[in-house]
């Protein structure tokens, strides 16, 4: 059971409540693989609900990965991209709330290129509200697909050394996978140029390194984040070959890692940039496609929970002042 | 004969290191006697006699930074509000900042503002002049012809000078004219984009950090330049330590510069911020806990000399918005004095040194009328409770801005009476 109505991020969460979407999630995942090609509903926990994902921010595969999870629960999915439209007619984000939440749906998935919009939101929605990114803050599922991902592979997040390298100062995927891995007894390492390395960072729990190979010594999970283009081209970094030569992670600075270590990138990749395409691709190392599958096993997991939230709460009569 | 006289009052005037109870009279808008005890038979002649009944009287304060939104945006606030508001929180001067649409950068300007603000009959308006055209930062304003206007400083408002050049100008001609230069010291590429301040609240956030040091590094480098130039000046908002640091060298080396911070500064620090609560983004913005402290020291010592408000009318959408795009500023005249009286109610300062930091100090900087008590001043002075407790609201604000980062506190400290020049612009019990 979640501990509020809302997901808005990993921080504050217990170990308990992380396994339990995690173990909840091993099961989607399974009742997927046994399904197959087969897309139809796995419960109808989401039957009669209506989930709208609305993204400020281009989106993809998060997106999809809401929509594809929520349908196979039973529930009627809206997509509503705004990087574009309402945003340039002014509209702000509260009155969005607002014209949304008139429509009653009952769980809103919301991607926000600032800190905090998930959270604002959803003091002004009746909707539950799922937080698929904001801004540099948290992107709580991702850090949930990312556990569920090495649980799988592995068996275990305890005790692993996973470092997680790159643009850590811009990444919400960096702050979550910290605060999900370091909960459950993991050794968090980041490796990222002195420019990307947030004040203060270390006080979370985390070692730090700003050279790659020493940084993902011994580790058994590489995690390597986006760096986005315009941070190349002579402000946080020199240039783009620069980057790659001394934090882009090929063959020969894995061989720094653990033996068996494996390789994660929550994309969409800079191949070339952060990550040389026969890392990313290597079917043995890389568990990059695993990450995607995941992805939709655990929003199931994720958008049950809140459903399940709902019907306790529905039941609950309501305090009268 | 004495046109009011007061009675029974506890007397509190920093110019006389005095906190007594006694009398006062005002006579021809001017205090005409002040003593200990009852008046003698000529004084206690009076039009209106006034029991204070053990209340203070004081100089009114002399609130050294305010935003108006008029000229430009009066729907935030105007000129009738922010004097009335001021007079409510018993401030009698107020120094207003440039910044307005249009920006107060020529004589015509100060003008007109002055004028207005002379119609209204309430608390007295100092106006500081744009220190470059249009608050650009680029080319020095007509600083002569805003002087002669009655400008009493002259500053960028809310950005700081960056370029050097025009900063070691300015100061060399407002030198020249005998008026001190008012920065807002944030080195505008080090705090680029910011949203709060640095650390690790503000990486735990995600929000993009301005760095302390933002605001000691143009102070340094405005030392220096005081060393080229000798002229008078003041640092605004002081809010951390290294910048508090610098400020106490350069007053040990005897130059003449001055500081004044805001009640966020001493009262709250970055942790408020982690609720994502707009009313909270201030510029500069919320410090960490040891700024804080040290902020209190330097009032505590004099290092900073003076309390502001840092009043700025902020619109209500402008707020309800993620924190990043959220517009930084908060309402101030309200609630400035019973603020201020914190400070007293923990020991830090004494009721004496906090009307000294909030009336004569920056009256003395900015060298106009307040901030004594004695005879033969103008007669701008208030009636205060100190120990009258009162919850910030907003909603009860007499100013038309109601954005306060003190929402639902708990405050000591009640303004019952405000005299400009010995005429009530504020009476709570009227």
């Amino acid at each position: 059971m979640l501990p509020t109505r809302h997901l808005l991020g990993i921080e504050g969460m217990n170990p308990l409540e992380i396994h339990s979407l995690l173990d909840r999630g091993d099961q989607f995942a399974d009742a997927m693989q046994q399904s197959g090609d087969d897309l139809s509903p796995l419960s109808d926990v989401l039957q009669g609900k209506t989930i709208i994902n609305l993204f400020y921010e281009n989106s993809t595969r998060t997106r999809v990965s809401f929509e594809l999870a929520a349908k196979r629960l039973g529930g009627a999915v809206l997509n509503i991209a705004l990087a574009g439209s309402s945003v340039k007619k002014g509209e702000t984000l509260l009155d969005t709330a607002t014209t949304l939440n008139a429509m009653h749906p009952h769980i809103l998935v919301v991607r926000h290129n600032c800190s905090g919009a998930a959270r604002l939101l959803s003091h002004h929605v009746d909707a539950a509200v799922i937080n698929a990114g904001d801004g540099r803050h948290e992107h709580p599922t991702q850090a949930l697909l990312d556990a569920l991902t090495i649980r799988r592979r592995v068996g275990h997040i305890e005790g692993l050394k996973i470092a997680i390298c790159g643009d850590v100062a811009n990444s919400r995927v960096a702050r979550s996978n910290i605060h999900l891995l370091g909960t459950l007894g993991a050794e968090v390492r980041l490796v990222s140029p002195a420019t990307l390395l947030p004040t203060g960072i270390e006080q979370m729990g985390v070692s730090i390194a700003t050279e790659l190979e020493e940084g993902i010594r011994g580790a058994d999970i590489v995690m390597m984040l986006r760096l986005q283009t315009e941070r190349m081209a002579g402000t946080e970094t020199p240039s783009q070959r620069e980057y790659f030569n001394l934090f882009g992670l090929d063959r020969s600075k894995l061989m720094r890692a653990a033996p068996d270590a494996l390789i994660m990138h929550p994309g969409p990749m800079n191949r070339g940039v952060e990550i040389d395409s026969a890392m990313a691709d290597d079917a043995h190392k890389s568990l990059i496609r695993t990450q995607v599958e995941m992805g939709v096993a655990t929003r199931m997991a994720c958008l049950e929970a809140m459903a399940d939230k709902q019907a306790v709460e529905a039941e609950t009569p309501k305090e009268r002042p | 004969m004495t046109d009011i006289l007061f009675n029974n009052a506890r007397l509190i005037d920093p110019s006389q290191n005095l906190d007594a109870s006694g009398h006062l009279a005002i006579t021809d808008r001017v205090i005409t006697a002040l003593g200990s005890g009852q008046p003698n038979s000529k004084i206690a002649k009076a039009d209106r006699v006034i029991d204070c009944n053990g209340a203070c009287l004081a100089p009114g304060l002399v609130d050294m930074r305010v935003q108006t939104a008029d000229p430009g945006s009066e729907h935030l606030e105007d000129l009738a509000t922010l004097l009335d508001a001021a007079a409510a929180g018993g401030i009698t001067g107020l120094g207003c900042l440039p910044n307005t649409q249009p920006v107060v950068d020529n004589a015509a300007m100060i003008d007109s503002l002055g004028l207005r603000a002379s119609r209204a009959a309430g608390p007295r308006l100092h106006i500081y002049g744009a220190a470059t055209k249009g608050v650009a930062g680029t080319e020095m304003a007509e600083l002569g012809l805003m002087a002669e206007a009655g400008a009493v400083a002259f500053t960028n408002a809310t950005t700081s000078i960056g370029d050097a050049l025009v900063m070691r100008r300015l100061l060399a001609y407002a030198g020249m004219l005998d008026k001190p230069v008012i920065q807002h010291c944030e080195d505008a590429s080090l705090a680029a984009d910011g949203e709060m301040n640095e650390s690790e609240t503000s990486t735990r956030l995600g929000l993009i950090g301005i760095p302390a040091i933002a605001e000691a590094v143009i102070i340094e480098r405005d030392i220096q330049l005081m060393r080229l130039t000798g002229a008078r000046y003041h640092v605004a908002h002081l809010s951390t330590r290294a910048g508090i640091d610098a400020v106490r060298r350069a007053k040990a080396e005897g130059l003449p510069i001055t500081a004044d911070t805001a009640p966020p500064y001493f009262l709250l620090n970055e942790i408020a911020v982690s609720s994502y609560d707009t009313a909270f983004k201030l510029s500069p913005p919320l410090r960490s806990e040891d700024d804080r402290q040290a902020v209190i020291e330097a009032i505590a010592d004099g290092t900073i000399d003076a309390i502001a408000s840092d009043h700025v009318p902020v619109d209500g959408d402008a707020k309800a918005q993620p924190f990043g795009p959220a517009q930084p500023g908060a309402s101030g005249l309200d609630t400035l004095l019973a603020l201020t009286l914190t400070l007293v109610q923990q020991n830090h300062i004494s009721l004496l040194r906090a009307f000294e930091a909030l009336s004569l100090a920056p009256a003395t900087i900015l060298d106009v009328t307040g901030g004594t008590l004695m005879p033969g001043a103008a007669a701008d002075i208030i009636m205060v409770r100190p120990d009258t407790g009162w919850l910030v609201r907003g909603a009860n604000f007499v100013s038309l801005s109601r954005i306060t980062p003190f929402e639902g506190q708990p405050v000591q400290g009640l303004v019952d009476a405000t005299y400009v020049d010995g005429v009530c612009v504020f009476n709570r019990h009227a």
